[in-house]
């Protein structure tokens, strides 16, 4: 449904995106994770065609963003990261206008609004100016506007942030909804369990590039051999880390404050023999756990900020 | 398409209230207080100041309000909304005439009860009269709200973009003959102020609505000409911003 190839983009000669080739098959959550200034929203407004690539296509259901934009824009639906739209306007004219510009058909347009109101909860509301609402409220309202235009390609930035545990819920639910109906879905998100849980397969960001792609499943399993111990001790033992160290399996160890932070391949199984070497050399272990590599862990290691 | 563009812009203008009472009242005071003093002061002179002022008065509120479209665009670009209105399926080229056109029909919605009132003042009730005026006073706020675009395109910084703003309103308007006849403004001024757009779109008006004031080809080129150059290069100037420059 979506192809980048090659895709670069640089502003006063400094490259936000770099050489980005990766694919969003059609009917699919794609989550785009990265760390803040990665170039995922780079990434998304160039496909959005709002931005040229300096290099590289974007390919839309077949259109080129660059040769055939009206058609690729006709597509396309966005709900930003901080919401964008007229904050003198209420809910229903922001949406009415909105499905009325992205040609939402008439005869369903005001059914469909009223349905989205409703499901957010908005109804009463719903003639309020926006900007009297409070911030998680106008993120439902940017969200909805992508649920009433029902794009064939729908992207979502952001799209449960300041919003409660209920509401992220429902947002949830309403993607899976939209899917459903046939849209392909672009999820840029920092939350890993939204990704995690969300996701057919992630595309991990770094510095521009797009570092890594794949099921989160999959992701995690290539961080195999990277499940972490983390012991409390009672008073931190210095030689601890040489001589845990030198059990084979064991990759890196370190002190954070006095937890001692084990590095180490099949950790479940060794977990009571690292016990033992740190009693042995008369450390006392007031707690212990267990980690095995999370989506997080995968895109910690992959964009290089922590675990490598 | 042009038009829901359009229509973005009517929705913000009738949910601001506050500003088209303030701009009403304005007018109102200018009307019935400025210009029936200074008439009682001018008519030893044998001449209709309020009349002559009252046509003036609309065709400078809609200069006024066809500037705004400027200050707009900045406002749109700090919030991120042209990000959102350029994802949108229409083409920049699109885009850029809805918001040009935009700006000038807002302006004559402010102004047209204010012609209307005026043609009644000024004792004028031909309905086709009164259609005609506001053709050219949308005409000239076109030309204005381009100018305006071209202002905000070449000056990056919003502070300087009000200062000049506003000196280039006081200039269109003071340096015509919107408020005061040509003949009794400074020698230096009259080449300047014959040229001006708001000049040839008040005379207009005025060889419209009242007997003895005429108007014709010289006026309607000048502005014409205002158009076709300030529409055209604030467009241009939107467009290559938007193509691949400032708002990115």
């Amino acid at each position: 449904m979506v192809e980048f190839r090659g895709v670069a983009k640089s502003f006063k000669g400094v490259e936000a995106v770099k050489d980005v080739t990766c694919e969003i098959r059609d009917r699919e959550i794609f989550g785009l994770l990265g760390p803040n200034g990665a170039g995922k929203t780079t990434l998304i407004m160039t496909m959005a065609t709002v931005y040229h690539p300096t290099r590289g296509e974007v390919l839309v259901d077949g259109h080129s963003a660059s040769t055939e934009p009206d058609k690729v824009k006709a597509l396309i639906g966005i709900s930003f990261q901080d919401p964008k739209y007229d904050r003198i306007l209420s809910a229903r004219e922001i949406l009415e206008w909105h499905a009325k510009v992205t040609g939402v058909e008439k005869s369903v347009r005001e059914k469909r609004i009223d349905e989205v109101l409703a499901k957010f909860g908005l109804t009463g509301e719903a003639r309020k100016r926006t900007w009297t609402l409070s911030g998680g409220t106008k993120k439902k309202i940017e969200n909805a506007k992508v649920f009433v235009q029902r794009p064939k390609v729908a992207v979502f930035d952001e799209p449960t942030a300041y919003l409660d545990v209920p509401s992220r819920l429902m947002v949830w639910d309403m993607i899976d909804e939209l899917r459903d109906e046939g849209s392909t879905v672009l999820l840029a998100t920092n939350m890993m369990d939204e990704a995690d849980r969300m996701s057919d397969r992630v595309g991990i960001m770094s510095n521009g590039q797009m570092v890594k792609v794949g099921e989160p499943d999959s992701l995690k399993g290539s961080l195999r051999g990277r499940d972490v111990i983390e012991m409390k001790l009672g008073v931190p033992i210095p030689e601890l880390t040489g001589e845990v160290s030198k059990v084979e399996e064991v990759k890196d160890a370190q002190y954070e404050g006095d937890v001692l932070r084990i590095v180490l391949s099949n950790g479940r199984e060794l977990l009571p023999h690292m016990i033992n070497v740190v009693t042995a050399k008369g450390g006392k272990v007031l707690s212990v756990n267990l980690k095995e590599p999370s989506l997080e862990d995968v895109f910690l290691y992959y964009t290089g900020m922590k675990l490598s | 398409m042009v038009w829901v563009l359009i229509e973005r812009d009517l929705r913000t203008l009738v949910k601001s209230p506050f500003i088209l009472i303030n701009r009403t009242v304005f007018f109102l005071i200018q009307l019935f207080v400025f210009a029936v003093l200074v008439s009682k002061l001018a008519s030893s002179l044998g001449f209709n100041y309020f009349d002559f002022y009252s046509v003036g008065a609309v065709v400078s509120t809609i200069t006024s309000i066809a500037f705004i479209i400027g200050e707009d665009l900045f406002e749109e670009e700090e919030m991120g909304l042209l990000d959102y209105l350029l994802s949108l399926p229409f083409g920049h080229s699109l885009f850029v005439i809805g918001r040009a056109l935009g700006g000038a029909v807002r302006g004559l919605i402010y102004v047209t009860p204010m012609m209307i009132l005026v043609a009644y003042l000024d004792g004028y009730f031909s309905p086709l009269g009164v259609a005609g005026s506001l053709l050219v006073t949308f005409v000239l706020a076109t030309g204005i709200s381009g100018l305006s675009i071209t202002l905000a395109m070449l000056i990056r910084n919003v502070n300087r973009f009000d200062i000049t703003i506003a000196l280039a309103e006081l200039a269109t308007v003071r340096v015509s003959a919107a408020i005061y006849p040509l003949e009794y403004m400074p020698k230096v001024l009259q080449p300047v102020a014959t040229w001006s757009p708001v000049t040839s779109a008040s005379d207009l008006v005025r060889a419209i609505f009242l007997p003895g004031y005429s108007a014709g080809v010289y006026e309607t080129v000048v502005l014409a000409l205002f158009v076709a150059v300030f529409f055209g290069l604030g467009s241009a100037f939107l467009f290559r911003k938007i193509e691949g420059g400032r708002f990115e």
